[in-house]
């Protein structure tokens, strides 16, 4: 289903959608981020800080709360996520291939209630990218575009004064059938400018991993290579790279002890960051990873070969932020580039 | 203006000679005209040093990192480490210095004065450029010198320029070995808490409506913590391991630990979290300003170290970073305090 929306009606499509609560990127203190529809949304952002990998899976989530009354039994109070469903509006085709990697985590091999219950209630209206965002875009070199539409459930196109919507999903379809008479047929003219933009889009000159098939191999041969605490050097091990990727889905679960008579609180789980030292700090005091290179080394060796060998693609999307955001300069792309230049 | 080469030559004499084991400086990275931080141990590399508006990072930490590997391999170097520092980063060094985490001879300072500019911030940048892309960015004087495609630009460094340069008042390294550049620490661009000020003249009710909001969006990667020389602790309360652990201590103990901030990014803990490192810094912190600039989601950290620092000055005629034999803020009292508890 494709279909026409003029700029100026995106508010009430957004409006008819009343089974949905609908988020939208808005700025505030400078910080592009996912909030709301309060008003008129706007899809002039560049990209957000943080992609929408909250949505599903938030930095914090409680599982269960817990209690115990001296001399009974401990008391569990599961913590389901709430069935709200909830569509998320300009969301950058780089991190809709996020969600589909996060997909892979949590939902192919594993069955992540928390993660499942929340997914499968949102929708992602994605937004293409006419121009490369950031400066530090590269999704052309780890199998995207910036007109992809993989994971998402509507792809819309800006075309000037108005968008040209593309259903990709069911989900996608009812969203569209919703909104009613907003959504006109898009004329022949419609078509051949859409398509004349993604080209365009295509051809836009982003930064480029070499060699993006041959990496997986080409990381396994450098595990020791000593290039990876050469160009970690500057690292100053804060999780600015991971708390803003699109994929990184690491956490931590902890008991939060919110009184002591009678005991309860919540097992909470977290987000967690391999590039914090004490990330895989032993019981016994032992670090496996207890050197920035080591560190650096396991985020890109992560996405670039592990998670390809377990499931076929590369776990980095091409968004740019661990570039962009990286207080000392550590680049992504150049220590792929390097390394895998420089293997065996 | 700066002579890039002259930092240049003064790093590769003191390799080639072997006066120092390591040259810490800035380089060219891979990401456009930023500069980034860099540690040099042959000679050859010294070409690869830069010097410009991009060198916001202070140094000092790489210090502390360095000592820090050097007490975990057991090492005690013969050669002293030399390091490229702005006025700030000096002032980083000799608050290391006072509290003893490394002497004096061990550190090589080259010094640079940042003269009458500072380090630019990129958002300034990018709005005065209005989307031209930049290539370079170098301060002349009052002006900051910003090659483009297009060509050469030259914008008045005062907009372009942090707010901490702005509120410099000791843009000239006095800690050194060697220094290039002009001593203009009486410049004073613009008055020192001017941006506490500012928000100081807030309703207390607006005040905390806007720290809520500020604290709300942390999402606790540390990296203020992370870039912050001062914060060099082994053990520090926010971490889930909240002390070293070695092989003799016991399940007990790991057991037993108080955790006092929850690792959740909510707003009681993240206010936990930055109330502590604010406190921690006091008569510490020097401004370099770094916490603030790293902060992926804008919090204005400065405001929380300024507002220590101010509080410093104004109550005890404090000046961190001012000299290392001189006392510390928090490890020294007078006899006139005006406290009684101190009696």
């Amino acid at each position: 289903m494709e279909k026409i929306l003029d700029k100026q009606r995106l508010d009430d499509w957004i409006a008819a959608l009343t089974d949905w609560e609908a988020f939208a990127p808005a700025v505030e203190d400078g910080v592009w981020a996912f909030r709301p529809v309060v008003g008129a949304a706007r899809l002039d952002h560049p990209n957000t800080k943080q992609p929408p990998k909250g949505f599903a899976f938030p930095q914090r989530e409680v599982f269960f709360s817990f209690e115990q009354i001296k001399g009974e039994a401990p008391r569990l109070t599961q913590k389901l996520p709430d069935s709200k469903h909830r569509v998320v509006f300009g969301v950058r085709p780089c991190d809709a291939r996020g969600t589909v990697r996060m997909d892979r985590v949590f939902a192919d091999h594993v069955d992540d209630v928390y993660y499942q219950s929340r997914r499968n209630n949102m929708a992602y209206v994605g937004l293409a990218c006419n121009k490369p965002p950031s400066a530090h875009c590269f999704c052309l070199s780890v199998g995207g575009s910036p007109v992809s539409s993989d994971g998402l459930d509507v792809l819309m196109t800006d075309l000037g004064d108005r968008y040209f919507l593309a259903a990709i999903t069911e989900t996608g379809k009812s969203l569209m059938t919703t909104a009613g008479d907003l959504l006109k047929m898009p004329a022949a003219a419609d078509r051949k400018q859409a398509a004349s933009v993604h080209a365009e889009a295509v051809a836009q000159p982003q930064r480029a991993i070499n060699n993006p098939d041959g990496a997986p191999a080409r990381l396994k041969a450098s595990f020791k290579s000593p290039l990876w605490e050469e160009l970690a050097q500057a690292c100053i091990g804060c999780g600015i790279c991971t708390f803003l990727c699109p994929t990184c889905h690491c956490f931590d679960i902890n008991d939060e002890v919110t009184g002591s008579a009678p005991l309860k609180g919540n097992r909470v789980r977290t987000w967690d960051n391999c590039q914090f030292p004490d990330f895989t700090m032993h019981t016994s005091g032992h670090n496996p990873r207890p050197t920035v290179g080591a560190r650096l080394r396991q985020r890109v060796c992560h996405k670039f070969q592990y998670f390809h060998e377990n499931f076929g693609m590369h776990q980095c999307t091409g968004c740019g932020r661990c570039i962009s955001d990286c207080p000392v300069g550590i680049d992504i792309v150049h220590v792929v580039n390097k390394v895998t230049e420089h293997a065996g | 203006m700066i002579d890039v080469q002259s930092i240049r030559d003064a790093a590769r004499d003191l390799l080639a000679k072997g006066e120092v084991r390591a040259v810490i400086g800035y380089q060219r990275g891979s990401r456009g005209m930023l500069a980034e931080p860099v540690t040099i141990t042959d000679p050859e590399q010294a070409d690869e040093l830069v010097w410009d508006a991009t060198c916001f990072h202070n140094l000092a930490l790489y210090l502390v990192e360095d000592r820090k590997a050097l007490a975990h391999a057991q090492r005690t170097p013969n050669l002293p480490i030399a390091i490229v520092a702005k006025g700030c980063d000096a002032r980083a060094i000799v608050v290391l210095m006072q509290e003893h985490y490394f002497k004096r001879e061990d550190v090589y300072i080259i010094g640079v004065s940042c003269e009458g500019g500072g380090v630019l911030v990129e958002y300034k940048l990018a709005r005065l450029l209005n989307g031209a892309q930049a290539l370079s960015a170098v301060i002349d004087g009052a002006e900051l010198v910003v090659t483009t495609l297009a060509g050469e630009v030259r914008l008045p460094a005062s907009e372009v320029m942090a707010d901490r340069c702005l509120e410099c008042r000791e843009p000239f390294p006095k800690e050194h070995n060697v220094v290039f550049g002009e001593d203009q620490t009486s410049r004073q661009l613009v008055a020192p808490f001017t941006a506490l000020a500012r928000f100081e003249a807030l309703s207390e009710a607006d005040r905390w409506a806007y720290w809520c909001r500020q604290f709300e969006r942390c999402i606790r990667c540390f990296a203020c913590r992370s870039v912050c020389p001062m914060c060099y602790c082994d053990e520090c309360v926010v971490d889930s391991i909240t002390f070293p652990v070695a092989p003799e201590t016991t399940a007990e103990e790991k057991a037993n630990r108080i955790r006092w901030i929850e690792r959740s990014a909510v707003r009681s803990e993240n206010i936990t979290y930055h109330m502590t490192r604010a406190m921690h810094l006091a008569g510490r912190c020097i401004d370099c300003g770094e916490c603030e600039r790293v902060c992926p989601v804008n919090i204005p950290l400065r405001l929380l170290n300024n507002k220590m620092e101010r509080e410093a000055r104004e109550h005890f005629g404090y000046e961190p970073g001012a000299s290392i034999g001189g006392p510390s803020l928090v490890a020294s009292f007078r006899d006139d305090d005006p406290g009684q508890f101190i009696r």
